[in-house]
């Protein structure tokens, strides 16, 4: 156990460095954008000088770049993402859109996870059959498609044109699709649900197939059937153990994945998350905003790789003790 | 007899062909039976042939809004426009055979940055076995793991407004480039630990091979397939990501691509369906053509799977 322990350790210690640069990279690239009190400004047209020189000073802009980076990581630590340039602190403005992110998020890993990995064994069991191909090509397609693409067309499709799903938002306004508050989030969540699974469960498709196909080509394979076991013995209970390990990592990955990419498929559907609000804050240069968000998303990812790590070290040994 | 003997003749002749069939040969016999490589190659190089000749091909110049002064802006599929007309007046035929040129520019030349990226970054971390081996694996790992596409549309916003305009394109795919190189590192990192160590490279070493020659005859040859597979599914992510920037609204607004268009309808798609649909569709299949190609080269250049 104490190996296991260790390795947790060690990736515990690697997110340090992990969310060290990515807050260090936003940092930079945002301030580049130049003074943040001209955008200011724009919302507080007629400020008054002194108002602008205690702005000035609120945010440290008489001191150099490293200082003020300084200053927020000290503020970080604190609990504190500073205030967005309206005015508003930015956990305020960003706590409300985290949970339908995550409401997006884990349903559909957690799908894309239990309908892509079968998908996959039974892919690779029936290599090259109609059935393998069939499978195959439907996971192309997956991973060939922008994800907003196929929620535009979704869109099209089942709200503009059939009617029968609602295109924007994670909840109703005005009327409740088919009757209840309940009835109506599932109807709102359905389709960006739906898009963003058939994604994800592409790479886990590809992936198990790939695995399970080099799994069944080993000697322990081929020793297994020549001692006359049954061939469902060979494959789910000598094969799937092995072939299915990787897997675990790529969880966590693809976790991180689909989150960086909730900016295209959040705005398609207009979808009250962090992705959508990241958008709004990149285009009107909410540099506050901007770093609290990226830095969120950054410890989501974090937090879900450290997971997937930990897994992956309790059932493989030969990671733990390395 | 006498046919007997050019028979054999001709059975020994082959014999020695194969024998002397190179690496590459092998890999392109392969490569000719996978049918569903050879519709990847034939799909990019159908793209690659528009993008070329699109300034030739198209009706409509790049970004040109010539049929809003026609009077036929926003209509439907018709002879004259295949893929109709934007509100905005943009011939979306003419838009999706540019923006194959601009998107094929930015896929194919981040491509390029990150593999030389990449194999320089992967190669020092892969020879030097102390404290600057670790410290460029963990950068490896460092940008294997950051959310990349939230920090490339913080930059492309920022460094559009700063380097202006002028820029455009090439600044995305810039920074696909920068930050997409780590994959290709953990390839040619992995591969050089794999094969320093091995045999033959032992023995040339002992027979006096040079340190430039062990590299570039022995330890380049075995990087190279895996580095040409990866970086042929990485042209395909970096279209897909150059799409959805240019979606967002954080790309160049004045080279044709295939999101911006897409971009430009998105307002009205209650009613013009075919701006979204036919620039995403060629993305779709641009995208399927590289994977396909990728899929079918790993397949033909792994000498595991050879028969």
């Amino acid at each position: 156990m104490a190996g296991l322990t260790n390795y947790i350790i060690r990736r515990i210690l690697f997110m340090i460095p992990v969310f060290l640069a990515v807050s260090i990279l936003t940092f930079i690239i945002t301030n580049a954008a130049g003074d943040p009190i001209a955008l200011i400004r724009l919302s507080l047209r007629s400020a008054p000088p002194q108002v602008i020189e205690e702005l000035k000073i609120y945010y440290h802009l008489d001191q150099p770049l490293y200082m003020r980076y300084l200053y927020w990581l000290n503020d970080i630590i604190h609990f504190n993402l500073g205030i967005t340039i309206a005015g508003t602190p930015v956990y305020n403005i960003m706590a409300p859109w985290v949970l339908p992110t995550l409401e997006l998020q884990i349903p559909s890993l957690i799908l894309a996870v239990v309908i892509g990995v079968p998908l996959g064994i039974y892919s690779a069991i029936h290599q090259y059959s109609k059935r393998d191909i069939t499978v195959t090509t439907f996971a192309l397609f997956g991973y060939s498609m922008p994800t907003f693409w196929l929620g535009l067309m979704m869109i099209i499709i089942f709200s503009l044109y059939l009617g029968w799903l609602p295109s924007a938002g994670a909840a109703g306004i005005t009327r409740y699709w088919w009757g209840s508050e309940f009835a109506d989030r599932i109807a709102h969540l359905i389709m960006p649900l739906l898009v963003l699974t058939y994604v994800d469960l592409a790479t886990f498709v590809r992936l198990m197939r790939g695995n399970m196909l080099q799994t069944l080509r080993e000697d322990y394979i081929l020793a297994a059937r020549a001692s006359g076991l049954k061939e469902s013995t060979v494959i789910y209970k000598h094969a799937l153990r092995n072939a299915i390990t990787p897997i675990v990592t790529i969880v966590g990955l693809s976790f991180g994945a689909s989150l960086g990419g909730a900016p295209g498929l959040e705005t398609t559907f207009s979808w009250p998350g962090l992705g959508y609000l990241f958008v709004q804050a990149v285009f009107s240069l909410d540099i506050p905003l901007i770093v609290g968000i990226t830095v969120v998303i950054t410890l989501m990812l974090l937090v879900a790789n450290l997971i997937t790590d930990i897994i992956y070290g309790m059932i493989d040994p030969r990671i733990r003790l390395s | 007899m006498d046919d007997n003997k050019s028979q054999n003749e001709k059975i020994s002749q082959e014999k020695t062909q194969r024998r002397e069939a190179s690496q590459w040969a092998v890999a392109w016999r392969r490569f000719r039976r996978n049918k569903a490589g050879i519709a990847g190659l034939f799909i990019v190089l159908f793209f690659f042939f528009i993008g070329i000749t699109s300034p030739w091909l198209a009706p409509y110049p790049a970004r040109s809004y010539q049929s809003l002064y026609e009077g036929e802006a926003g209509k439907a599929p018709s002879l004259k426009h295949p893929f109709g007309t934007s509100n905005t007046g943009l011939d979306v035929f003419s838009e999706v055979l540019h923006g194959a040129l601009g998107d094929l520019y930015v896929g194919v030349g981040a491509t390029i940055i990150s593999v030389i990226l990449g194999l320089i970054i992967g190669a020092i971390a892969g020879y030097s076995r102390g404290g600057l081996g670790e410290f460029l694996l963990m950068l490896s790992q460092l940008f294997y793991t950051i959310p990349i596409l939230p920090i490339i549309l913080i930059a492309a916003r920022v460094f559009l407004i700063l380097v202006a305009q002028g820029f455009g394109l090439t600044l995305i795919m810039l920074l696909l480039g920068i930050f997409g190189w780590s994959g290709i590192a953990f390839i040619a990192r992995g591969e050089i630990l794999r094969v320093r160590e091995l045999d033959y490279i032992q023995a040339s070493r002992a027979l006096g091979a040079s340190k430039t020659r062990i590299i570039f005859r022995h330890i380049i040859p075995n990087i190279l397939t895996p580095v040409i597979v990866t970086a042929t599914l990485l042209i395909a992510g970096n279209i897909l990501t150059e799409v959805v920037i240019s979606f967002l609204g954080f790309g160049d607004v004045n080279t044709s691509t295939w999101g911006l268009t897409i971009q430009e309808g998105y307002a009205y798609i209650r009613t013009q369906w075919w701006t979204a649909v036919f620039p995403g569709l060629a993305t779709v299949f641009a995208v399927l053509g590289f994977n396909l190609l990728g899929d079918g080269l790993s397949d033909a250049l792994n000498p595991r799977l050879r028969d």
